[in-house]
C-alpha cells in the first residue's frame, strides 16, 4: 500500500550526477540525429525499389521492409552487434554498430512512410515534368520527394520521436547512452527512482514539443488541403516547415 | 540586370515567333526520317492505334495539325480523346502507327526513334486537375523545365518568365503559390509553363473543364491569341460548343477510337454530315 509514499525521495543525488546524464544525452542525440540523417536518405531509393514494377528489384526492397518491421528491434541490434562482426569479419566499434542497426530499421519504416507519400502525388504531376521533359531523376528529385516528404512529415516526425524514444535500448549492449549513465549511476547510489524519473523527464522534455509541432502539422494538413483553397495565407505554416530538422535535412531537394 | 530585365519581356515576346522557328530547323536530329508527305503539318500521325490489355482505343487513327491553327477535339466520354493527346504528348506509346513532329518522324510501330527526346519539346500540354506543382511557386514552376532540360541561364529565364506571364496576365503573381490562386489563374500559369518550353504545339485536355463559364473563355481566349499571334497551334479537347464554333479552325470528331470527320465548325454544328456526327452535336446543345 504505502510503498510509494513510504519512499523517501532525496533529489539532493541528482546535481552531482547530472553532468554525466548530459553527457548520455549528448551521445542518444548523436545516434539518433545520424540514424535520421542516414535513414531519411537511404529510404528514397528503397522506397523506389518497393514500389518498382521489375519483380527482382521490388521483391528484396520488400522481404527487407517486412523483415524490419516484422522482428523486435532489441532482437535487431543485438543480432547486428554480434553477427556483423562475424559476417564482416571486422570488428565495429559499438556506437557504429547500433547506428547500422537503428538506420537498418528506421529505413524501413521511412520506406514505408515515404511510399505513401509518393503514391499519393497526383498522377498528373509527374506527367506535366515528363512533358517538359524532365529526366526521370530530375522528376523523382524536384517533384515526387519534396511532395512526398511534405504529404508525410507528421509520420517522418512520429517516426524519428519514437526513434529518439527507442534508442535507449542500446544502452543494453554497453553504449553510454543517457539510459546506459542512468543504469550505472544508480547501480553506484542505489537511487533508482530518482535517477530515472529524471531520464524519463529528459526524453519527455525533447519528445513533447516535438509531438505537440507533430500534431500542429497534422492539425494544418487537415484543415486546408494544399491546392484545393485559395487566397490561403501561408505565413505560419511555411515558417514551419522551414524550421523542421527533416525539411531541413531535404533542403537540397526543394527545387 | 535592372535594364535588360526592363526591356527583356517585350523583346522576348516579339523573339518568340522568329526564335522557334528556328528550333525546328536547328532541331533535326541526325538518323531521324525526315518526311516527305504531310510538309507542313507541325504533327502528324498515320494509322496509330493504342491498346490497353485487348481493348483499342485508337484505331489506326490519320490526323493532322497545321502550325498556328486552332483545333477543337470532341467526342463522348471514353471516346478515346484523351488518348489521342496522350500519345502526341509522348505519355501513352501507340502499338502501331507513325507520329511526325515537325516533319521527323519520331515514333514508329510503337518504338521511339532517334531525335524523340528533342521534338517532343515542341509539344506543351496543359491537364485538367493538379496542372502546377503545388510544393513551388509560380516562377520556380516556370522556371524548372528552362533550368533542367534547356539549361538556360538563370537571367534569360527569368525575362522569359516574366515575357510568358505577360502573356497569361499574370506577371504579378511571379512569386504567389498555387495555392494563393483561383482555379482559372492556375490554368493560365500551366499554360504560361508550357511556354516556356518554346512548343510549336499546345495540347489542352478539358482545361477549362472545372471553371465557371466566364473564366473559362478567359483561358480559351488566351490559347486563341496563341495560336493567332504566335502560331502555336493549339489542340484542345473542350464540350464548350460555343468556344469551337466561334475560335475553332478545325473541328475533330472522336467515336469509339476513330476520327469520325475534321471539317469547319460552322458547317459541324449547322450541317452534320453524318447521322453519328448530328447525334452528338443533338446531346451537347441539350446539356
Ligand atoms: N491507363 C488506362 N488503362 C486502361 N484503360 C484506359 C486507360 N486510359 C484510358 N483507358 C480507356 O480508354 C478509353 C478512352 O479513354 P480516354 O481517356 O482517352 O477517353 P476520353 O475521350 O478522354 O474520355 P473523357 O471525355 O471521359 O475524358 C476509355 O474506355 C478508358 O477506359
Ligand atoms: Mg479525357
Amino acid at each position: 500500500m504505502g510503498g510509494l509514499l513510504a519512499y523517501q525521495f532525496d533529489w539532493s543525488i541528482i546535481p552531482p550526477i547530472f553532468p554525466s546524464l548530459l553527457q548520455g544525452l549528448e551521445l542518444t542525440l548523436e545516434i539518433t540525429v545520424v540514424t535520421i540523417a542516414v535513414s531519411m536518405v537511404v529510404a528514397v531509393p528503397l522506397a523506389l525499389a518497393r514500389m518498382a514494377t521489375v519483380t527482382i528489384i521490388r521483391w528484396p526492397a520488400q522481404l527487407y521492409i517486412e523483415i524490419f518491421r516484422g522482428t523486435p528491434l532489441l532482437v535487431q541490434l543485438i543480432w547486428v552487434y554480434y553477427a556483423l562482426p562475424v559476417v564482416l569479419g571486422i570488428n565495429l566499434p559499438a556506437f557504429i554498430a547500433v547506428v547500422i542497426a537503428l538506420s537498418a530499421n528506421l529505413t524501413a519504416f521511412m520506406a514505408e512512410a515515404y511510399r505513401a507519400g509518393f503514391q499519393a502525388v497526383p498522377k498528373e504531376h509527374l506527367e506535366a515534368a515528363q512533358v517538359v521533359g524532365l529526366r526521370r531523376v530530375d522528376q523523382i528529385r524536384f517533384v515526387t520527394v519534396p511532395q512526398a516528404l511534405r504529404q508525410q512529415i507528421p509520420v517522418i516526425l512520429s517516426l524519428n520521436i519514437s526513434l529518439f524514444k527507442d534508442s535507449s535500448l542500446v544502452s543494453t549492449l554497453g553504449v553510454a547512452d543517457l539510459t546506459y549513465k542512468g543504469n550505472i549511476e544508480s547501480s553506484l547510489l542505489f537511487r533508482p527512482m530518482e535517477i530515472y524519473t529524471t531520464i524519463a523527464a529528459i526524453y519527455f522534455i525533447i519528445a513533447f514539443p516535438a509531438t505537440l509541432i507533430t500534431s500542429a502539422i497534422e492539425r494544418r494538413m487537415l484543415a486546408g488541403q494544399e491546392g484545393q483553397t485559395p487566397n490561403r495565407p501561408r505565413g505560419a505554416r511555411s515558417l514551419m516547415l522551414k524550421l523542421l530538422p527533416t525539411h531541413l535535412l531535404f533542403g537540397g531537394f526543394g527545387g | 540586370m535592372v535594364a535588360s530585365d526592363a526591356s527583356g519581356g517585350e523583346a522576348a515576346t516579339g523573339r518568340r515567333a522568329e526564335e522557334m522557328m528556328s528550333v525546328v530547323h536547328a532541331q533535326a536530329a541526325p538518323g531521324a526520317t525526315r518526311q516527305g508527305n504531310g510538309g507542313g503539318a507541325i504533327v502528324a500521325g498515320r494509322g496509330i492505334s493504342k491498346y490497353f490489355g485487348q481493348r483499342c482505343v485508337l484505331r489506326e487513327v490519320d490526323f493532322e495539325v497545321t502550325p498556328g491553327e486552332m483545333l477543337v477535339v470532341m467526342g463522348k466520354s471514353g471516346s478515346g480523346k484523351s488518348t489521342l493527346l496522350r500519345v502526341i504528348a509522348g505519355l501513352a506509346q501507340p502499338e502501331t502507327g507513325e507520329l511526325d513532329i515537325s516533319g521527323l518522324t519520331v515514333i514508329k510501330d510503337g518504338k521511339h526513334l532517334d531525335g524523340w527526346a528533342t521534338q517532343r519539346r515542341l509539344v506543351g500540354m496543359v491537364f485538367q486537375q493538379y496542372t502546377l506543382w503545388p510544393h513551388m511557386s509560380v516562377y520556380k514552376n516556370l522556371a524548372l523545365g528552362p533550368r533542367r532540360v534547356l539549361r538556360q541561364p538563370e537571367s534569360e529565364i527569368r525575362s522569359r518568365a516574366e515575357a510568358a506571364l505577360d502573356e497569361v496576365g499574370l506577371r504579378d503573381r511571379m512569386h504567389s503559390r498555387p495555392s494563393e490562386l483561383s482555379g482559372g489563374q492556375r490554368q493560365r500559369v500551366a499554360i504560361a509553363r508550357a511556354l516556356m518550353m518554346q512548343p510549336r504545339v499546345m495540347l489542352c485536355d478539358e482545361i477549362t473543364s472545372a471553371l465557371d463559364p466566364p473564366i473559362a473563355s478567359g483561358v480559351l481566349n488566351i490559347l486563341t491569341n496563341l495560336a493567332r499571334n504566335d502560331g502555336i497551334a493549339c489542340v484542345i479537347v473542350t464540350h464548350d460548343m460555343a468556344f469551337a464554333s466561334k475560335a475553332a479552325d478545325r473541328v475533330m470528331f472522336v467515336e469509339d477510337g476513330q476520327i469520325l470527320e475534321q471539317e469547319e465548325p460552322s458547317l459541324a454544328f449547322s450541317n452534320p454530315s453524318s447521322a453519328g456526327l448530328r447525334e452528338f452535336v443533338d446531346a451537347l446543345k441539350v446539356k
